[in-house]
């Protein structure tokens, strides 16, 4: 079994611990909430739309890949990235390396393996092709075709 | 002919390599069954009943005999020296020994061909009419609009591991060659008022258990925005369709929960904060680069002085087999792989060779498959048609089944899928056999008959005149049948003609019905037609009479 992981915080690229509350504590409380600074850790199933209001006070954001098959956090990754312009990090936990390549490109801007993965090749899996087919959230280091 | 170039042949060779690296983790014990297995069928690999089934994409039906040759040469040095033609434009091979996969694949990226997408939860192979671009009236041809979206969908990273598959055809012509309505989505290409080009989208079509006509959702989305509609589409798929629920996790599923305005509202809503960005307007430079490398190779011939060979045989195949080009001097020319037998769509290896020979002979080297599992020679001159014809005879390629009953549609089956119920490919046979008579098939005519060892449906027994679908009752097989389907002129799901019939009376049940069919047609109407006019009980109560 993977070793799937619940964070209550998350580190942030300033090596600061920045505390996570749930989608529902933060549209119940998001008036207080948004005064800490904060994190808001997302299941697939959350309606992003519903934080779209106050991005600028969420500190960073953790989506949650641990279901290899269900793909709604590419699309969450996508509208906050792309759509909402969020500032602050989108963080995909309990990521999987064969979905590297998918998560980068929507929008994730740093991933936490699932620990069954250490000891391989992460370059391999996240930048595994020379082109790309499609516009998405990040392109960057593909040739574009298209 | 279009062909990938150097920089799509190197993405194929990363993706094999890539899926190389997966198989030997998953060889390994580094990789489990479950993700193994989504990752194996995005590319395109199934494990089945005795081996590993490998389905080959055929981007809109089109092959080179350059193709066709390197899928024979995987037939012999992977497969049992042949290959199965699907109804949706690709071809399967089905003894493939999973260590050997990743050579397979590379073999085929020089001929630029591959698996990817061809299974899973993904934007499947774009299918388009096979007839594309040689046909009078059409609206255009769909051909670069089908590689262009092929592209953009390919490997995308937002829409990759959706709910459920996701099917998609496009149309450009007046009759409808692809059943897009019975697709997830379907495009439909179309002039507004102004005699600007755009598609009109249905969404929400599909077969199985549950068969639904897709709703229209847009009827007019310019060219050059529908990508940014189509990915609208897939997100909202993507973010609602039902992932909770094995049997419904389509996109018809959602779309009927919704309600087709409803989810057009929702797709809608989405597409207004994309479709002005520029990113996501269609290229139209490579459009027209595309309209290039689709041009038919081939310039209108006057032939006043030829006479056709006056040839019984040849005439009778000629009749069934040969459709008029739009292009002065020239034929279409449909080729059965149907034979006594054999599986509907199974071509040998030596058979692929001789078609890519004749191919080059007489057809400018190009080859289409079409749904009903048949091969098309887009482009023979006129008087080579008898010429091809003789060749064909010598090779035992000159069925002259086309558009008769004896051309069946029908899925592997039983023998084959471990996800059948029954058997196909026998019932097939025994239907063949007892209409082997020729004089008696062109009487009856353009007749369809389609069969479907399950619910997946994979032979499309709802769309067709007679639909035979296998089940299990009390550990025997037996056959639900429908009658008059049809997508061709306007899409209608066959209705169920009344109990399901046992394996040992189906072909009596058919013979009956077209026997309803015959007693009841006036002049050259067609079975729909004679269905819509005197109701479904005269069938009734012939087969359970």
């Amino acid at each position: 079994m993977d070793d799937i992981k619940n964070p209550t915080s998350l580190i942030n690229k300033d090596y600061e611990t920045i505390d996570l509350v749930t989608f529902e504590e933060w549209i119940e409380d998001s008036d207080k909430l948004s005064k800490l600074g904060v994190g808001v850790i997302l299941e697939p199933s959350n309606d992003v739309g519903l934080i779209k209001d106050k991005l600028d006070s969420i500190e960073l954001i953790a989506l949650d890949f641990r279901n290899f098959d269900d793909g709604r956090g590419y699309s969450q990754a996508y509208l906050l990235s792309k759509r909402w312009q969020f500032k602050g990090e989108i963080i995909g936990i309990n990521a999987h390396l064969d979905q590297l390549q998918f998560m980068i490109r929507s929008g994730i801007t740093r991933y936490q393996l699932l620990e069954s993965y250490e000891g391989f090749d992460e370059e391999d899996y996240s930048n595994g092709f020379s082109i790309c087919y499609q516009a998405a959230a990040n392109n960057s280091g593909l040739n574009l075709k298209y | 002919m279009y062909q990938y170039n150097a920089q799509d042949k190197q993405f194929l060779v990363e993706r094999v390599d890539q899926f190389e690296k997966q198989l030997k983790r998953h060889l390994a014990g580094e990789l489990d069954e479950s993700k193994f297995r989504s990752l194996r069928l995005r590319n395109g690999l199934y494990m089945e009943l005795h081996a590993h089934m490998l389905r080959i994409a055929i981007p809109y039906g089109i092959l080179s005999s350059d193709q066709l040759r390197a899928l024979a040469d995987v037939a012999d040095k992977y497969d049992r020296g042949f290959g199965h033609f699907t109804t949706r434009q690709n071809i399967q091979f089905n003894w493939i020994q999973l260590p050997e996969i990743a050579n397979l694949l590379r073999d085929l990226t020089d001929a630029g061909l591959h698996a990817i997408q061809t299974s899973g939860k993904a934007t499947r192979n774009i299918t388009a009419d096979p007839l594309s671009g040689l046909t009078e009236g059409e609206i255009e041809d769909a051909r670069p609009y089908c590689e262009l979206i092929r592209r953009w969908f390919n490997l995308h990273p937002e829409f990759s591991w959706l709910p459920g598959k996701f099917k998609i055809a496009i149309n450009g012509a007046k009759l409808d060659e692809t059943a897009l309505r019975i697709h997830d989505l379907g495009l439909r290409l179309v002039r507004n008022e102004k005699g600007e080009l755009g598609f009109s989208v249905f969404v929400g079509g599909g077969l199985g258990a549950a068969a639904m006509i897709g709703p229209e959702t847009a009827s007019f989305v310019p060219i050059v925005d529908i990508l940014s509609y189509l990915e609208s589409s897939l997100r909202i798929y993507n973010l609602k369709g039902r992932r909770d629920h094995q049997k419904k996790l389509r996109i018809k599923f959602l779309v009927r929960e919704l309600g087709a305005s409803e989810f057009s509202r929702l797709v809608d809503e989405d597409w207004q904060q994309t479709k002005d960005d520029p990113e996501l307007k269609l290229n139209l430079t490579e459009l027209e680069s595309l309209k290039k490398d689709f041009a038919l190779p081939i310039e209108p011939i006057n032939l006043d002085g030829f006479k056709e060979t006056v040839d019984f045989n040849y005439s009778i195949w000629k009749k069934n087999n040969v459709r008029s080009h739009k292009v002065l001097g020239h034929s279409i020319v449909n080729i059965s792989l149907t034979k006594l037998g054999a599986a509907p769509g199974d071509a040998t290896s030596e058979q692929m060779r001789i078609l890519a020979k004749l191919a080059d002979q007489f057809s400018s080297g190009e080859i289409r498959t079409t749904k009903r599992q048949t091969i098309v020679f887009p482009f023979v001159r006129k008087d080579q048609v008898f010429d091809l014809w003789k060749s064909l005879e010598q090779y035992g390629l000159s069925s002259p089944h086309q558009g008769t009953l004896a051309q069946i549609v029908a899925c592997p089956g039983r023998d084959y899928c471990d996800l059948a119920k029954a058997v196909s490919i026998p019932i097939a046979t025994r239907v063949q056999e007892r209409f082997n008579d020729m004089n008696k098939l062109l009487d009856i005519g353009d007749l369809n008959i389609n069969i479907s060892g399950c619910e997946n449906s994979c032979a499309h027994h709802h769309v067709t005149d007679i639909g035979l679908l296998g089940m299990q009752k009390n550990g025997e097989e037996y056959y639900q049948i429908t009658l008059a389907g049809e997508t061709l002129r306007e899409t209608h799901i066959g209705k169920k003609l009344g109990p399901s019939v046992s394996g040992e009376t189906i072909v009596d049940a058919v013979e009956n019905i077209v026997n309803v069919y015959i007693d009841n047609r006036q002049q050259e109407e067609k079975f729909t037609d004679v269905f819509k006019r005197i109701g479904i009980i005269p069938f009734k109560e012939k087969v359970y009479g």
